[in-house]
């Protein structure tokens, strides 16, 4: 099947039907936005028993989700990530982390991607809170390749995980064959003369611009974090101590998320001038992705730009 | 399961009420008043209701309990120990530094505690949730879960009630320590929760109310509710905070309390009903 020409909510519902028609203690939770989280009618219809709206009450979502997991289940709960990061942040933190559950909590529509719904419903910083938090994986699968096989290993991995999940399609940078470790990053280009740092939605971006250098002579190396935590220390700072130069990118604020981890890592272990590109400290606004993306600076032409300024040392 | 004598229940309620206190004072500081109210029920739930194993605490077929007032947790550490599920030495170290028995119930490292707790609101959803796996996995075991009545401002907790009813969770039994406090003063001055059992029926949920510190109603009413078929239910305990320490009986200060020195420890023990309890420890 070519997922890639899916969206990615049709994916994830996709991919929930395979996991649960493997393992019948994965569970499909949702508060009221299945629809847009691609579950239903794909898994209500096709699993109505392992399919639970709660309706409109994330936090109990959450909750509902530990209680399942302390008894064997492995619950995947959905919604915006404005609520899935930001609303449950202490139903995550103590039902969830601090108890040690085998929940996932899936947040969707990250960053500009939630444009239509505006200022109130763009979630800058669930990167950045989710990875303060102990016990927690947090994942940021790029397409509908990685996103399958890092639903695999949530599924088969007793983990307390948030993951991003980017709803529209977005064409591939992997195939069937793509595999998830969430120690590693991923090398999707070589080069020596500047580490260009994405995850998630912004490797779509960041990827063509890192090819695009590589013509006009700039040797990008560009890695992919499918993981923000843990995060593959050993890879930035190996790539740090060929480039001497990195510039990160996210779909998120600049504070805190991949950008915090990449300058928390090199700060102790490889310390080299740092760019971070992303969001500044602001709210979003109900706008296009263009329009943000070039607005807050972080779009393809601000990515090549930062990368030239690195590269050139200025 | 026990059969009932008065005089054992009352003796060893106030023993409960003697050694609470004395872990308590001997910690220093904590939730005296939410463990006090919840003796008798605790005794009941473990003597006479609860389907529990201390040799099998993660037996699958057991009842569960979650105390989503999790504060109340010493309470639940005395019947536990009592129980055999671990050593009555380890009452001796609530809050100590590097204990197993921390200040609110925690099920990752205390044998018998089945849900982690502590921010109020959110046991309630988790029993939701163990209820809902049960029915799914054909189990018939039930889950129990003790809610406070401060703790029911929380929205969360009329959330879990809109889902329990929706999903018809018949094995799902609750208990709400009515205590009348919380922790700024009395439930009627800080935010109105009556009528408390009419808003519980509708939320579609059977009611039911008992005296939390009457052993025969205590019994009759689980078992009253435990019968019952359709629908969730709610049991609202008319509880006393504080009951059976003087020093601290029915009044606000009751919700957390500072033992900063012998005198002020020889005044906790010395309000107790009982005191001549020999400590297990």
């Amino acid at each position: 099947m070519k997922y890639h020409e899916l969206e990615m909510r049709a994916v994830y519902g996709e991919t929930l039907n395979e996991l649960i028609a493997a393992n019948p203690n994965v569970m499909c939770l949702e508060a009221d936005l299945s629809k847009a989280s691609g579950t239903n009618p794909k898994v209500a219809a096709a699993y109505p028993a392992n399919f639970v709206n709660v309706g409109v009450s994330e936090a109990n979502m959450i909750g509902i989700a530990a209680g399942l997991a302390a008894e064997g289940k492995i619950p995947f709960c959905a919604t915006f990530t404005c609520f899935a990061g930001r609303r449950v942040y202490d139903q995550v933190t103590i039902s969830v982390a601090y108890a040690n559950l085998n929940v996932k909590i899936v947040g969707t529509a990250p960053g500009i991607t939630a444009g239509p719904n505006g200022g109130t419903h763009m979630c800058f910083q669930d990167l950045a809170i989710m990875r303060a938090m102990p016990n927690l994986h947090v994942y940021s699968p790029c397409d509908a390749y990685e996103l399958r096989a890092v639903m695999r290993h949530m599924a088969a991995c007793r983990q307390p995980t948030y993951m991003q999940l980017i709803r529209q399609r977005v064409g591939a940078i992997f195939d069937e064959t793509c595999r998830f470790d969430p120690g590693r990053a991923v090398v999707l280009r070589p080069g020596a003369a500047v580490t260009l740092v994405s995850t998630g939605y912004m490797t779509h971006f960041a990827l063509p611009v890192a090819r695009d250098l590589a013509a006009a002579g700039i040797d990008v190396e560009l890695l992919h974090y499918p993981s923000v935590k843990p995060f593959d220390v050993a890879s930035l700072v190996r790539s740090a101590q060929k480039t001497g130069r990195v510039v990160s990118v996210e779909n998120q604020s600049v504070i805190g998320g991949l950008g915090g981890a990449v300058c928390e890592v090199l700060a102790e272990h490889c310390p080299v001038p740092v760019r971070r590109l992303g969001v500044p400290d602001q709210f979003g606004e109900v706008a296009s992705e263009p329009y943000l993306m070039e607005k807050h600076g972080f779009g393809p032409r601000h990515i090549a730009e930062a990368c030239r300024r690195a590269v050139a040392g200025a | 399961m026990q059969d009932f004598d008065q005089a054992r229940f009352d003796r060893l309620a106030a023993e409960y009420r003697y050694v609470i206190t004395d872990m308590i004072c001997r910690a220093g500081s904590g939730h005296l008043g939410g463990a006090l109210s919840l003796v008798e029920i605790v005794i009941t739930l473990y003597e006479r209701v609860l389907r529990v194993d201390p040799q099998r605490p993660a037996w699958p077929e057991r009842d569960r309990l979650v105390l989503s007032k999790g504060h109340g947790a010493p309470v639940l550490y005395l019947a536990l120990a009592y129980h055999g599920f671990f050593p009555k030495a380890w009452l001796k170290t609530l809050n100590a530094d590097g204990t197993r028995l921390p200040s609110h119930a925690d099920a990752r490292v205390v044998p018998g505690i089945d849900m982690t707790t502590g921010s109020l609101g959110q046991g309630l959803s988790a029993a939701c949730g163990m209820a809902l796996a049960a029915r799914l996995n054909g189990q018939s075991h039930r889950v129990f879960c003790i809610i406070g009545d401060g703790e029911s401002n929380e929205g969360q907790i009329w959330e879990a009630a809109l889902f329990a009813s929706h999903h018809r969770l018949d094995n799902l039994i609750a208990i709400c320590d009515c205590n009348r406090l919380q922790i700024d003063g009395f439930t009627d001055d800080v935010l109105s929760l009556e009528p408390l059992a009419d808003k519980w029926r509708a939320f579609g949920w059977e009611t039911l109310e008992m005296n939390g510190h009457d052993w025969d109603d205590i019994h009759t009413t689980l078992q009253r509710a435990v019968a019952l078929a359709g629908k969730p239910r709610m049991v609202i305990a008319h509880t006393v905070k504080g009951k059976g320490n003087r020093a601290i009986e029915n009044k606000p200060e009751s919700h957390n309390i500072k033992v900063p020195d012998q005198a002020t420890y020889d005044r906790f023990m010395q309000a107790l009903a009982v005191r001549d309890v020999t400590l297990p420890y």
